[in-house]
This record gives structure tokens, sequence and C-alpha cells, in this order.
């Protein structure tokens, strides 16, 4: 496959090669069925990205192979053979003393870091056999020349795109490559070596335990300020993916880092969408696992930005991270919802512009965490219930509720409910049932959504939906709530439960059946 | 999860650990949530250098791929057939836990219970042993093997042995009536065609409507022997006389007479339309193996009997059984 003769902008060189999903090509290719092997499968979802390209803006200087072409239909074995024998020509020309040792160095890098980086599946493995690795940590010693250090961190970076037992090899290579990411590094450089670390972060919590115990925090973090936007992108993806955790430790320190919010906030401010969107992760993973983070960033002006760009932005993949930050800290903290998204404020107003605006898109993840916000805003005050449900999501709830796929009905059932219950309780220590919310929701068609839940095979659907139309029955005025639940088929979705193996969703369902549907109903 | 864990007593509802009421509060979740996982796929796939094109099938494929990781099981008690979407669980539902009866058109959602109910209630065979003495009423719980001798032991075996709740009762009491569980017995396996429900529900149409049939939980005053006053179940279980029983099944819990007296009536008409129809399609409806029994026309009472073939037929053959790990 030709790659596509784009002429490389300076933030965009890394596309050329790239097909990005929704081009004419891939329309083209769109009617046939096609299943993915396993292993490129694995490969698309890894944390992982390959470096196809130069990150020098004017194209590589060319030795051998034209840059544009692909290595597409040559067999995997003559591949191997061949990056088995680059390797030897590396090897060679490291104990080579004489006075054209570099050039032959950079030369048979060159080679070897074309067939991992042009080839459809890279011949990653049989260069590890081949040897490789230790020679590429003798390339990144210090002192070596930049073109030098700029290939051998080349090649590591697309080794480590591979599998776990592929990054695992390169430990060696690691504190040569924080080292590279100092100040006085060629800025092309540092860049290189922060892919390469990003790579090595995405594989697993060990290897960023390792990284970060070896101090590769720091460096990346200062990286990110770098005044190229194509270095600030880089490492920025980088630390999202040294910090994602599970582990807390550190998005912990992170968060310590002075002047770090300030830096976010300007990255997030910014025209380049590619470098918001990896800022708005680093963000995700800040509120998800630092609560330190998270006091001190509702309280900073990420909020506001962040609503800003959910509300302005159009991108899927700026979209999504946006969103979950903002998800991460409604749902962490009473603040935003008490002390900044206070009804009535403009902040709000926009935040619900945005949400809805998710909702009505096509997509299924900007619909569903956007559901997960709504129904966290709708479970704060009073207020913000009654501003949700005088706006224009209510119609889309239902809809939601009836016909998109489980997991968007699910939520949009939290936010319904949340909506109908108050935030205080009764004195038989129940939540007060908001009936004037309740009554036109029921009359609005919800009920068939939430008694289709009950009948769902996911228990916490099932779960929702009945404690849903236990509110029905015992708070719908006049005592008609049982006769509604009863004609949506809500008795006998709920009978279902008799022969559930769990024990408490028969209780529940029985407890209710019994109450509202037993000897004195219907009298 | 938030919102639904902490449990409200609730003495009204008759729940030792109380009843989880709707609670409006914040829910998160850890960043490696199965909840983010689908953002998270999205987040690789529009940012991979991809040398080559990903198509919308790879693409979704790839969703599902994710999806199926998420180790789904039916929830039914005894069944734990695996099941690749939550999509396809009203399908799977449909097919291997529809198992209706015939005469009476109840619904059990394995075909093991379908023949208990068959047994235990319109199989007058059955009722001559439990008369002398046998251990006849099986535990319902599969593999268990149990074998009690009346109703009650049987569900205190369940409650005692099987930690079934106290309020658990195997015969849950008329609601909806017979017309209606035929009727939504119809809808399941026609896909809910209205015209055929109300052609067939002519008879009735004038008399009632859905909302105003409800019988629930009266005891049986006419009930004589012993062992059925204690339960709570119908008495089809007289099957010497089909006819009565029927008609009693059906008006037994109404106080009013007039109402008794339209039951009746109802009832007779739709117990013609029964028997014929009935008795052409003698069998448990199954949807998943249909049986290859049929009956002729017969005597009335044998339409209360059913074979002992179709009665102690095994489980679904071709139900995956896939044990949750």
């Amino acid at each position: 496959m030709a790659s596509e003769d784009t002429a490389p902008s300076h933030s965009h060189h890394r596309d050329s090669i790239k097909s990005s999903v929704g081009n004419t090509a891939a329309n083209r290719r769109r009617q046939q069925a096609i299943s993915i092997g396993k292993e490129r499968r694995e490969a698309l979802i890894r944390a992982k990205r390959l470096c196809r390209d130069s990150i020098f803006d004017d194209g590589d200087n060319e030795k051998g192979l034209d840059e544009g072409e692909m290595v597409i239909d040559e067999e995997q074995s003559v591949l191997n053979a061949r990056t088995a024998q680059t390797v030897q020509e590396l090897k060679s020309s490291l104990s080579y003393q004489g006075k054209d040792a570099t050039q032959k160095t950079i030369e048979a890098l060159c080679a070897l870091r074309k067939l991992l980086s042009k080839s459809e599946v890279p011949p990653i493995e049989a260069a590890i056999q081949g040897g490789a690795v230790p020679l590429l940590v003798q390339c990144l010693s210090f002192g070596s020349a930049d073109e030098q250090l700029l290939e051998a961190a080349w090649c590591v970076t697309n080794i480590a795109a591979g599998g776990p037992e592929e990054t695992k090899s390169l430990l060696s290579a690691l504190p040569l490559l924080i080292a590279h990411l100092g100040e006085r590094s060629s800025g092309h450089v540092a860049e290189q070596c922060a892919w390469a670390l990003g790579n090595v972060s995405g594989e697993d919590m060990e290897l960023r335990s390792i990284l970060f115990a070896q101090g590769a925090l720091l460096p990346l973090t200062r990286l990110m300020l770098s005044n190229r936007e194509s270095t600030a992108r880089t490492a920025a993806w980088a630390l999202s993916n040294l910090i994602k955790g599970p582990d807390p430790k550190a998005a912990n320190e992170l968060i310590r880092i002075e002047a770090i919010t300030d830096t976010i906030v300007k990255h997030l401010k910014t025209a380049d969408e590619e470098l918001v969107t990896e800022v708005a992760w680093v963000v995700v993973y800040l509120s998800a696992l630092s609560d330190k983070a998270i006091s001190i960033l509702v309280r900073s002006d990420v909020v506001p930005v962040l609503v800003n760009r959910l509300v302005g932005s159009e991108s899927l993949q700026l979209l999504i991270p946006v969103l979950r930050s903002l998800g991460n800290l409604v749902a962490a903290d009473a603040y935003i919802t008490h002390s900044v998204l206070i009804v009535g404020n403009d902040i709000t107003d926009q935040v619900l512009y945005g949400l809805i605006k998710c909702l009505k898109s096509e997509h299924r993840v900007l619909k569903k965490e956007a559901l997960w916000v709504l129904s966290n805003i709708a479970a704060g005050t009073l207020e913000h219930k009654t501003l949700i449900f005088s706006s224009e999501a209510v119609p889309l709830l239902i809809d939601l509720l009836s016909a998109a796929p489980f997991e968007i009905r699910k939520e949009a059932a939290y936010t319904l409910g949340n909506i109908c219950v108050g935030p205080t309780k009764g004195s038989d220590n129940k939540s007060d049932i908001i009936v004037t919310h309740l009554v036109p929701l029921v009359k609005g068609g919800c009920l068939p959504g939430f008694v289709n839940l009950v009948r769902s095979a996911d228990l916490e659907s099932a779960r929702v939906g009945l404690i849903f139309l236990e509110l029905v029955m015992r708070g719908y005025p006049n005592g008609e709530g049982p006769k509604l639940v009863e004609m949506e088929d809500g008795i006998d979705a709920m009978e279902r439960f008799q022969f559930h193996e769990n024990q408490e969703m028969r209780n529940v369902a029985n407890a209710l059946v019994d109450k509202y549907f037993g000897a004195d109903y219907g009298v | 999860m938030d919102s639904m864990d902490s449990s409200v007593a609730s003495p009204d509802l008759g729940l030792a650990l109380g009843f989880p009421f709707w609670v409006a509060s914040r829910r998160r979740f850890k960043p490696d949530d199965p909840f983010f996982a689908s953002g998270n796929l999205e987040r690789e796939l529009l940012a991979k250098h991809v040398a080559l094109d990903l198509t919308e099938d790879e693409r979704f494929q790839l969703q599902r791929m994710e999806i199926a990781d998420a180790n789904l099981f039916c929830p039914i008690a005894g069944c734990g057939a695996r099941l690749e979407y939550l999509e396809e669980f009203e399908d799977h539902y449909n097919t291997r836990h529809m198992a209706s009866c015939s005469v009476c058109f109840r619904v059990y959602p394995t075909s093991r219970l379908l023949s208990i109910h068959i047994s235990e209630v319109h199989d007058s065979f059955f009722q001559a042993k439990v008369a002398r003495g046998f251990p006849m009423y099986e535990c319902l719980v599969e593999g268990c093997g149990a074998k009690l001798k009346s109703y009650k032991s049987r569900q205190r075996h369940l409650i005692d042995k099987h930690r079934f709740p106290s309020n658990f009762e195997f015969y849950k009491k008329a609601h909806p009536s017979k017309h209606q569980r035929q009727k939504l017995q119809r809808k399941a396996y026609k896909g809910g065609d209205a015209k055929d429900q109300e052609s067939f529900m002519d008879l009735d149409a004038k008399k009632e409507s859905k909302q105003t049939r409800p019988k629930h939980y009266r005891p049986k005053q006419e009930v004589k022997t012993g062992t059925e006053r204690e339960s709570e179940m119908e008495v089809e279980t007289k099957l010497h006389h089909p006819q009565t029983t029927e008609t009693k099944v059906v008006t037994n819990s109404e106080a009013k007479n007039e109402k008794a007296k339209a039951e009746t009536e109802m009832e007779v008409e739709e117990r013609i339309e029964d028997i014929v129809s009935g008795i052409s399609k003698l069998s448990t409806v199954d949807a998943s193996s249909p049986s290859s029994v049929s009956f002729g026309h017969r005597h009335s009472r044998g339409f209360a009997f059913v074979p002992r073939s179709v009665r102690n037929q095994n489980q679904i053959s071709k139900r995956e059984q896939t044990r949750k790990p």
C-alpha cells in the first residue's frame, strides 16, 4: 500500500503514511468482510504508537529505501533475514575502529530503523533475537552524535511498540532514554526518547513503576513545556501513559510539581487540538487517581477551560478525555456541583449544553459518558435536578432509555431516577420522591424502558429498573403506580426473578410483587 | 456503585436485610473500570499510526471483542449459559427459558421446572402416589435430588437447605390470569402480533380488560385436603375432576358472585377452545425443543395426563452449560 503523498506539514509529519480512519481508501474497503488477526488486533489496542516517520520537519535523508514506500508484501521470513543481517552489520560497525565508524554505525542504524518502521508487521522479534538491544544501548551512550542517538532511539521506540516480552527486553536502555530527555539534549533526540518511553510506559504497571523509580516523571513534565508543539504533544502523551496507574503514586507526584496546573491550563487553551487531547488525558488520570489532584483541579481554571472545550469542539478524539476529566471531577468531589456548577451561573448552562450535545452525537462513548456525568449532576441539589428536568435533555433521556444499547440505557436510567429523587430524606429514612418530576416523566413514557431494564441479564441494570419501579409504585399519586407498572408488563418482568440465581434479586423482586400485587390488589 | 448499596430497613416490605431504596448519589469509577473500556479503545484506534486502513467492520469487531471479555452469563438459576452480548439475553431467554405449560400457560425458565409443574399440578398419577405416601415433590434446585412428601415440606427444604427466601412460592398466585399468560405466550412466540391475541380473546373482550383481572394470593377455601390447605397451591391437583378444577382455579379467588359467574362462563368457553387446541398440541410447549409427542382427540381426562416420557424429559440437550469461573 503506497503511502499518501501529502506534503508533511510540520505538525502532521507523523501522518504522512498513516491512513486515518474514514478516509477514501478506508471507504473503498468498507464493503469487504474482514476479520482482524489476533496479533494485529492486540497491536491496535495496545497503548503504543509506532514511529513510522521522521520527526524532522523536512523529511528524512535517503539511503537505500525510498521513504514513501511501505514494505508490505515482503514475506515475513525474508524480512526477518534482512533484519538479522542488518543487526550484524550494526555489530560490526560498532567494533570498527576506523575513522568512518560513526558514519557506518549511523547507516546500519538507519537501515534497521527502516525495517522496523516501514513494514506492516515490524520484525521486532527478529531484531531482538539477532542481539539488537545491547547494541542499541551502546549506541545511546553519552556523547554520541545526535544522529546516532536519534536513530537508536527510533529503533528502541519501535521495538517498544511490540508485546510484553519484547518491551521488557529493553530494560537496559531505559536509564539512558531518561537521561537524554535532559535540557541539554538536541530537541529531536529528546522527543524521540520521550516517544520510546511512552511506548514502554504503555506496556504495564511494572514498567511504569520502574520508570517512575528511575526518575522519568520530572524530565518528561519539563519536556511538556517545550515550545515545539510536536515535542509537547509527545511528552504529554508519554506522561499520560506513565501516570495512568492503577498505582496512584505517579499521579500524586505529578500534581505536586510546581506550576503543573498552570501548564495544564495553558496547554488546554491552545489551538492545537492534538496537544489539547494529550494534555486532557493527563487530566483524566490525575482526576481518576489522585485525590489531591482533584482538590486542586476543581478550584483551578481547569474546569472552566474544560467546559469551554466541551462546548466548542467537535473532535471525538478531544471530547473523550475532556468529557471524562469533567466526569471524574464531578464524580469525586461535591465541590464542583455545589460551588462551581452553581445553577444560574453561565458555566452551568454551558456544561449542560455541552453534555446535551454529546447526547445527540452518534458516538456511543460520548453518549454513555455524558450520561454518566449528567447522572452525577442530577445527584446534586434540587436546583440541579430541576434544571435538567426543564431542559431539552429529558426527551433525549427517555429516548435513550428505550432505544439505545444497554450500557447507555443504564446510564439514562440513573439520570432519570436521580432527577426524581431528592437530596433529602423523610422520617422513614427513604429519600424524598420529587413527584413533580416523576409524574411527567412517567407520562412521558419512561416506564417501558425501566421495565425492560428489569429483564436485562445485567444484574446492575435489573436492579436499577426494579428500584425505579418501586419509586413509581410508592410515590405516584393516588396509588396509581402499581397499575401503571402492570400495564407495562411490569409484573411479568418482576416475576422473572423468581428463578434468578441472585438471592438479593429474588428477595427484592418478590417483596415488590408481594407488597403491590398481593391479595388486596384490584379489589 | 454508591447509589444502590445502602439498604434501608423496611419492615413493610418484609425484607430482613432492608430494601435498597433509590438514593441519588454520585457514582465514581476507577480508571481501569470496564465502564471506560470503550472510550480507551477509541483513543487507541484514533491515535494509531496504522499502515493499513481500519474498516468499519474491523472497528466494530474490536469493540465487540472488548465487550466479549466481560464474562456474561445467563442469570437464571442453573443455566449459566455464556452470553456473548447482553443484547442476546432476550433471545436466549425466549428460546431457552420460556418453557410454558400447554394446559395452564404458566411459564417456567427451564424445562425441568416445567415438567415438575406438570407432574405436580396436572397429573393425577402423581397425586395418587402422594396420597399413598410416596415422596414425590422434587427439590427445585437442580442436582440436589431430594424428594419430599408434601409441597410444604419441599418448601421447608428449599428454605432450610438452599436458603430460599421464606416467602418463596413455587406456585406464584395466578397473576397475570391464565388469559394473560396465554396472551403473553403468544406474544413471545409470534413476536407480539396483536391481531392474533385479539381474535382469540374476542370471547372475553367485552367482559374484561387486562387491567382489572387480578387474582392473587388467596388461599383456596374450597380445597378440602390437608395438604392443599397448607399450600397456597391451586387446586389443579384435583385432577379427577378436571372440569370442575379448571373452573375453580380461575374463579377461586373472586369475592363477588357476579364476577365469579362471568368467570365461569368465560372459563367454560375458554375451556372448549382449550380442549380443542390443547389436545392437538399436547406437549410441553418448549420453544427450544419442540416435542415430538402429540395426541389425537381424547377423552378430556387424558388432557390432563402427560405421559412419563414427556414428564421425565430431560433438560434441553443443546443447552450450553458454562459454569461461572
